[in-house]
């Protein structure tokens, strides 16, 4: 049968792909340590694809207006695959999300999310994707901070923020300043670790957790 | 007369779950009481969380794609046909309108099958238990037209990145529309065991009610919105799959209660009855798989789509750092966010209602928990 | 004044009462009488693994690549394999299978250029240990052996 998705075919597995998150077993483990035999589709290096979103920037009445109350604040507004976002200084995320829903009707805020890249010195991208209903439009917001920088709670403006805040400050880490009820709310509440990060394997476990509380060895 | 603490009490502290079987899973609710009346509820969340965003950071583009049936796994098709299409949008390729047009189709008929089972296990948490058998009757032969047409019942993996990987099994117009024909008459028995009677009605009418503004505040999407007289639907504001070629309605009602949303979600299933007949009355020829190598490898980049699930705006956004492997992908699972406005609706209410309320929400706990 | 009527007759419970009344016929009977009776499942289901056998010759129609486990989500496949130095080619000596992680996607069997690997219609899956849902080469080659019942 023709498989047009074969995955990862000619590409060397990365470590721990191999190995399930709950139960590596015996034919896991040796799976990723075989070796993968070189195909000859891998012989030919595609051409490398520029190591930066090729995103171009995004004119629009909206973009203009928030440029001109932000000013500076306000980072450079793109369009990628015909979606916008702009970069907002850390700051300015919580201003930007309320004068986006009151004055600029996007009264829906869709989801708060981050993405962890550990080399760069402002650790995460701090996403947040808002909707109008009345223009019919997304955009995103997208602020870039520190390890240990506690951005401000969205709850104050979108009610919604207050969950997903606390998925993000489970997953990654991110405190945010003035959250009503910041716990965690996936993981146990004592689990140590963020498992988002990149820094977090796959098969990682909070082995003294899992001991107290499970009474069994995790395995891992 | 008694002394005044003789008939004091205090608020009580009520579990509800995680092994209750009207909370759908194993959802975890810490109900604080005055009597029968509900002071505040806290939702405990997490006992099904299998960490599918980091499974994602672990596997190529497409071995992940399995995984996404596993959430929402009552529309394991809807999950996939969200996933492919954030692929395919960084991917920058689009499915051929043959693929897209079965697509369609299946999707609706997932549609179909989710909100029988919401439908059924909805009236058994109010206390009717025949439409559950019914429900479960018609939802089989849903399913068997998945089985046939890829194999698998629940977690169909039934769509590939670019387009399809299963031609359409002969026979398959033939069975989907005797199922179209099949289903409408169906519709209506439902509606004759429940809409007018009166402890249905008595259950429902006025009890946990979430308007408009509330429901855009919590960013609560899908037939709870729409209930609330938002007319908004992804598959017309943003069409996607060329839903933009069918004709269909957006149900809405104006209360917001959980009679409006049963009846939303009963017309729902009649309209996608409807688009279901257009489609496949209008499968074009053709390839059904698009230009998409056999490695898949978005260029460096990141975008968010997202679809009209039967629980609501079903995303995704997932970030690409040129290799095979997805850099970061983000479910935003409709359930999540639903269920966050459920103290909302409860607070003030009798302690039955909560079951109502929590039926009505339509949610699966492998889309909350992930 | 008609709804009260209505109310008094109890209108709305007669109605429900009348859809189930309709069920009463022994035809619409839809309970499946398994293992008694045994269900016809689909051509494409993909159930238990199975590697298949040349008919002519007796031979694998494995070639050993391993592609089938380079695409599985969960790396549940292992594949050993031996060069014949009298033919040249790869030639497969093991095929490790461990059906209690598989979620039967697949991606295996899309994967094999050959149509070694399939997934086949057999769904008894149940073993009484976890070691027996490892499934070796001659476990593949020949399919599960469920017992069956005669009701």
């Amino acid at each position: 049968m023709a498989d047009e998705q074969e995955p990862g075919g000619s590409e060397a597995p990365p470590p721990g792909k191999g190995e399930a998150a709950e139960q590596p077993k015996k034919p896991a483990a040796d799976a990723a340590a075989k070796p993968v035999p070189p195909k000859p589709a891998a012989a030919p290096p595609p051409p490398k694809p520029p190591a930066t979103m090729a995103a171009t920037p995004w004119v629009s009445d909206l973009a203009r207006e928030l440029k001109e109350r932000f000013g500076d604040r306000l980072g450079e507004a793109s369009t990628y695959l015909g979606q916008n976002f702009v970069v907002v200084k850390p700051e300015a995320a919580i201003p930007v999300l309320e004068y986006l829903k009151l004055d600029a009707d996007f009264d829906y805020l869709v989801d708060i999310t981050a993405v962890d890249w550990p080399k760069r010195s402002e650790r995460f991208d701090l996403v947040y994707i808002v909707y109008s209903f009345s223009r019919n439009e997304r955009m995103r917001i997208k602020t870039f901070i520190a390890d240990g920088f506690q951005p401000a709670t969205a709850v104050g403006v979108h009610l919604t923020a207050n969950w997903l805040e606390r998925e993000v400050f489970d997953m990654f880490g991110i405190e945010f300043a003035g959250h009503p009820d910041m716990r965690r709310i996936l993981m146990p509440e004592e689990w140590q670790g963020y498992p988002l990060r990149k820094d977090y394997s796959i098969i990682q476990q909070d082995q003294a957790w899992v001991r107290e509380n499970l009474n069994i060895e995790s395995g891992q | 007369m008694p002394d005044s603490t003789f008939l004091d009490s205090t608020e009580l502290v009520l579990n509800m779950g995680p092994q209750h079987p009207s909370t759908h899973g194993v959802l975890r609710v810490i109900l604080k009481l005055d009597g029968e009346k509900v002071m505040g509820t806290e939702c405990v969340i997490g006992y099904l969380h299998r960490g599918v965003e980091k499974i994602a950071e672990n596997r190529t583009w497409a071995q992940f794609n399995p995984y996404v049936d596993r959430m929402d796994y009552v529309a394991a098709i809807s999950n996939g046909l969200g996933y492919c299409l954030a692929v395919e949008k960084l991917l920058n390729v689009e499915a051929p309108p043959r693929a897209q047009a079965v697509r369609v189709i299946l999707t609706e008929l997932n549609r179909i099958a989710s909100h029988l089972l919401w439908l059924g296990t909805h009236a058994l948490d109010i206390g009717a238990i025949t439409p559950v058998f019914y429900c479960l009757r018609e939802r089989e032969e849903a399913l068997k037209i998945f089985e046939n047409y890829c194999g698998a019942r629940l977690t169909t993996h039934a769509f590939r990145i670019g387009g399809l990987l299963y031609e359409t099994y002969e026979g398959f117009e033939r069975e989907v529309r005797a199922f179209c024909d099949m289903f409408l008459p169906k519709v209506d028995e439902y509606e004759e065991l429940l809409t007018n009677n009166r402890i249905w009605v008595g259950r429902l009418r006025n009890v946990g009610i979430l308007n408009a503004d509330e429901c855009k505040e919590y960013g609560v999407t899908g037939p709870v919105l729409r209930a609330a007289g938002v007319k908004w639907d992804l598959r017309k504001a943003q069409p996607y799959s060329g839903y933009e070629k069918y004709e269909f309605d957006i149900p809405t009602r104006q209360n917001g209660d959980t009679y409006d949303r049963y009846m939303v979600r009963m017309e729902e299933m009649r309209q996608a009855v409807r688009i279901m007949r257009q489609a496949v009355d209008a499968i074009p020829e053709g390839a059904i798989m698009g230009k998409v190598g056999k490695v898949i490898k978005p260029a460096v980049g990141e975008a968010y789509v997202s679809i009209e699930a039967p629980k609501g705006e079903l995303g995704y956004y997932a970030v690409s750092d040129g290799s095979t492997q997805p850099y970061r992908v983000r479910v935003r699972p409709p359930s999540f966010v639903n269920l966050q406005a459920l103290d909302r609706m409860v607070r003030g209410g009798l302690m039955a209602d909560v079951v109502a309320v929590i039926g009505t929400l339509d949610i699966v706990l492998g889309e909350v928990d992930r | 004044m008609r709804n009260l009527l209505k109310k008094i007759f109890l209108v709305d419970l007669f109605q429900g009462l009348w859809v189930t009344f309709r069920y009463q016929h022994p035809r619409n009977i839809y309970t499946e009488q398994y293992p008694a009776e045994r269900p016809k499942v689909a051509e494409r289901y993909r159930g238990a693994p199975r590697l298949n056998i040349n008919p002519d010759n007796g031979e694998t129609l494995c070639i050993a690549c391993n592609l089938c486990a380079l695409a599985c989500p969960e790396a549940l496949i292992v594949v050993g394999s031996e060069r014949n130095e009298a033919t040249r080619r790869k030639e497969l000596t093991t095929f490790t299978y461990d059906t209690s992680r598989c979620m039967f996607c697949g991606l295996c069997e899309d994967a094999c250029p050959v149509d070694a690997l399939e997934l086949t219609q057999d769904f008894e899956l149940a073993t009484y240990t976890r070691e027996g849902q490892i499934w070796d080469r001659q476990t593949l080659e020949e399919g599960p052996r469920p017992t069956q019942y005669k009701c």
